[in-house]
């Protein structure tokens, strides 16, 4: 049964959350509470049995760019199922199923490219550098929700507009703890996820120091060393609004990093190939092995 | 059996009326022992709010128990007021009516602020207060459980409650609410010390506000506030420099020009590092220059765009009046029937023991015929006659229940007494 879960099943249940939490700006509804948890709770859990099964297949949960997406996204939903418990009538949701959605989507679009090599001596700090990057990466997407959503609520109530119905969201000081913690725990994620590539790398040599990836890499955590010093530096930087386009700038760099795997010539997440080996094809080629599962 | 309440609430009695027959706990306590002394048979709960002075009582037999002019008579008499002075004020209700209106009342649709949280408890504490003096009964136990249950699910069901309209707890509830999580850590600043602020400094207070700071031009009248909430007072010339140190601001003098100009705040602003200001600008005219509100992380609320907001609610919660009403009539007309309901059970328990010894005795004959039966053979047969007994008692028991929804079906209980010779 395992086998037949595919990606679509979970986007899917993820979109019509979404759906549902976008629908609260219409209209009130009794059951709409517990199908949005109910679609939300059943992607989720689709979503780890999947990703449960590729870990049995495949090298490891970060073992190629396909998994390290998805994981990423089940972090976010996770991270999403927890803060929609401690807040039921805030809209949470609607600036976090699309960033977990857009995760599917690249994780999709990464489905075929070769695993990571994977070789004993840099096994242990590859999963290392695999992990700092995923938890750097998923605070950033938190914090820059948690920015979004502060920057809407203050021009909210800057302007005195009411509160729309559906579009309840957390207070500004709420929003802004959370929104300097992620932005926080993400720069000591990347700068560690960094420092253990840059450790990959010197141990077992197989990426130009001027790969796209390591530069825009670079250029991301040189970004929030200095918003770190911004912020150290300038009081006003710690709080408000400040924080929030700090993070939504971040999230921009990350996503520009990110998206130098999709775009650029980088021998990180290598191109597509032909394996010969079956197990290594359903780890590069995980859609095509969903496929085959299915029928 | 007989429900009845007598007293006065803001919808016809004046303040002053109220005051004069409002009880507290020690007085309520008093009152309840001697009306069990004065009416012995009568269960009786007393809701008293600074909104209404009710006295609920419940009596089995239709006839017993005071009336009307008895309950008044109690009250104008506890208090030392003459029964004609407040007689006209007194209103009853009976029967469905004195449930129906305590329905309402503890859903807080009968409030004076509408949808307001408090009366809740108050009814809760009555009731109580009622059963630690042996007041209560299993009538008026059954009523006060139903009323709880009843104001919880117009709660759950409706958005009545959500909706504030007084402007003091919009202020706190909605907007404050909206900038800050917690208030405990936050400084409250209080410029000037009018009605106003007491009240807005009563919702924060409950909203948590512990560090709260007072400044008046007259430095008394803000030592009474900040004795009363248990605040600090700083002299009117610190204004500025407490205005450094505030995250909150409840503005309410009386000044004929702004208290703070853009000027004074841009004097400061510097030093607040951007820290989030929000304030309630209550004062007509206004405290604050409204071009502070432009300032960064100023939230600067006047009291225009707070009645506003006020009327906004005011509007969307009289829009949920219909759904409320109808949890209320659907609940009162269950209850009613399962209250007339009971008033059948000594009927359906003698008919059912009535009914009881003939099968036993016809078992007891059978079994003495067929003495090989063993004893799951026995079994069966005492089921078979169960099952019998209970359908023969179905049907004249599911008319009971279905005449019980319009009140005690007197003539139907009447004919089953005859028709099966049942003893009163």
């Amino acid at each position: 049964m395992i086998e037949r879960i595919q990606i679509l099943c979970f986007a899917a249940s993820y979109g019509v959350a979404l759906a549902l939490e976008i629908s609260r700006l219409g209209f009130r509804s009794a059951v709409r509470g517990v199908l949005l948890w109910g679609f939300s709770v059943a992607g989720f859990l689709a979503q780890t049995l999947y990703l449960w099964h590729r870990t049995r297949l495949a090298d490891g949960p970060l073992s190629s760019p396909f998994d390290w997406y998805l994981l990423a996204a089940w972090l976010l939903v996770l991270a999403y199922l927890v803060l929609a418990y401690w807040r039921p009538a805030s809209a949470i949701g609607l600036f976090l199923l699309p960033l977990v959605l857009g995760l599917i989507v690249v994780a999709a679009l990464l489905a075929d490219r070769t695993p990571l090599a994977v070789n004993r001596a840099t096994r242990a700090w590859g999963a290392l550098h695999g992990g700092f990057l995923l938890f750097g990466t998923v605070a950033v997407f938190i914090g820059f929700a948690t920015g979004v959503m502060y920057l809407v609520h203050a021009y909210r109530l800057k302007h005195k507009l009411p509160q729309r119905r559906g579009l309840q969201l957390p207070s500004l000081e709420w929003l802004e703890r959370v929104n300097s913690r992620a932005i926080s725990l993400a720069i000591v994620m990347l700068l560690l996820g960094v420092i253990s590539g840059a450790v990959l790398n010197t141990v077992r040599p197989e990426l130009p120091w001027s790969d796209p990836i390591v530069v825009s890499s670079l250029v991301t955590v040189a970004w929030l060393v200095i918003v770190t010093l911004f912020v150290v530096v300038y009081r006003p930087a710690r709080q408000g609004r400040k924080v929030a386009y700090l993070t939504v700038a971040s999230f921009l760099f990350l996503v520009f990093s990110l998206g130098a795997a999709l775009v650029l010539n980088t021998k990180h997440a290598g191109l597509p190939e032909q394996p010969t080996d079956p197990a290594r094809a359903a780890r590069s080629a995980p859609l095509e092995f969903e496929r085959r599962g299915a029928a | 059996m007989k429900v009845r309440m007598v007293g006065c609430s803001h919808h016809n009695a004046s303040l002053e009326l109220r005051e004069r027959l409002a009880f507290n706990p020690l007085q309520t306590k008093a009152a309840l022992q001697r009306f069990r002394l004065t009416f012995p048979q009568t269960e009786a709960v007393l809701l008293s709010t600074c909104n209404r002075v009710e006295v609920y009582t419940a009596v089995d037999a239709p006839d017993e128990g005071p009336s009307h002019e008895q309950v008044a008579e109690f009250l104008a008499g506890f208090h030392g007021v003459s029964l004609y002075e407040v007689f006209d004020d007194l209103f009853e209700r009976t029967g469905d009516d004195a449930v129906r209106h305590l329905f309402s009342v503890a859903a807080s649709l009968d409030s004076m602020v509408l949808g307001e949280p408090h009366i809740l408890a108050q009814v809760k504490q009555a009731y109580q207060l009622a059963m630690q003096e042996n007041s209560t009964g299993p009538l008026t136990h059954a009523i006060f459980q139903a009323a709880v249950k009843v104001a919880r699910r117009v709660t759950n069901e409706t958005s009545l409650h959500q909706k504030r309209v007084s402007i003091p707890s919009v202020a706190v509830a909605e907007f404050a609410a909206q900038v800050f999580e917690q208030f405990d850590d936050k400084r409250v600043l209080v410029i000037g010390a009018g009605e106003m602020a007491d009240e807005t400094l009563r919702y924060l207070r409950e909203a948590g506000a512990r560090q709260v700071t007072i400044v008046n031009r007259s430095y008394e009248r803000a030592r009474e506030l900040a004795q009363q909430w248990e605040g600090r007072v700083a002299p009117w010339d610190d204004l500025l420099s407490e205005l450094v140190r505030a995250d909150l601001v409840v503005s309410t003098t009386g000044a004929a020009q702004p208290v703070v100009t853009l000027a004074n705040y841009q004097q400061i602003e510097a030093q607040r590092f951007q820290r989030p200001l929000f304030v309630l600008d209550l004062a007509i005219p206004r405290d604050f220059e409204p071009a502070i509100g432009q300032c960064l992380q100023v939230y600067l609320y006047s009291l225009d765009d707070l009645k506003a907001a006020c009327d906004r609610n005011r509007r969307e919660r009289d829009a949920e009046m219909p759904r409320a009403l109808a949890i209320i009539e659907d609940e009162t007309a269950r209850f009613m029937a399962d209250l007339h309901h009971r008033s059948t059970g000594p009927i359906i328990q003698q008919l059912k023991r009535g009914w009881q010894t003939p099968k036993e005795e016809e078992l007891r004959r059978l079994f003495n015929k067929l003495p090989q039966l063993d004893e799951r053979g026995r079994a069966e047969v005492e089921q078979a006659f169960d099952r019998l007994l209970n359908k023969l008692l179905h049907p004249p028991l599911e008319t009971l229940r279905d005449e019980s929804r319009h009140g005690i079906p007197h003539a139907l209980l009447d004919a089953f007494k005859r028709l099966f010779q049942l003893m009163d």
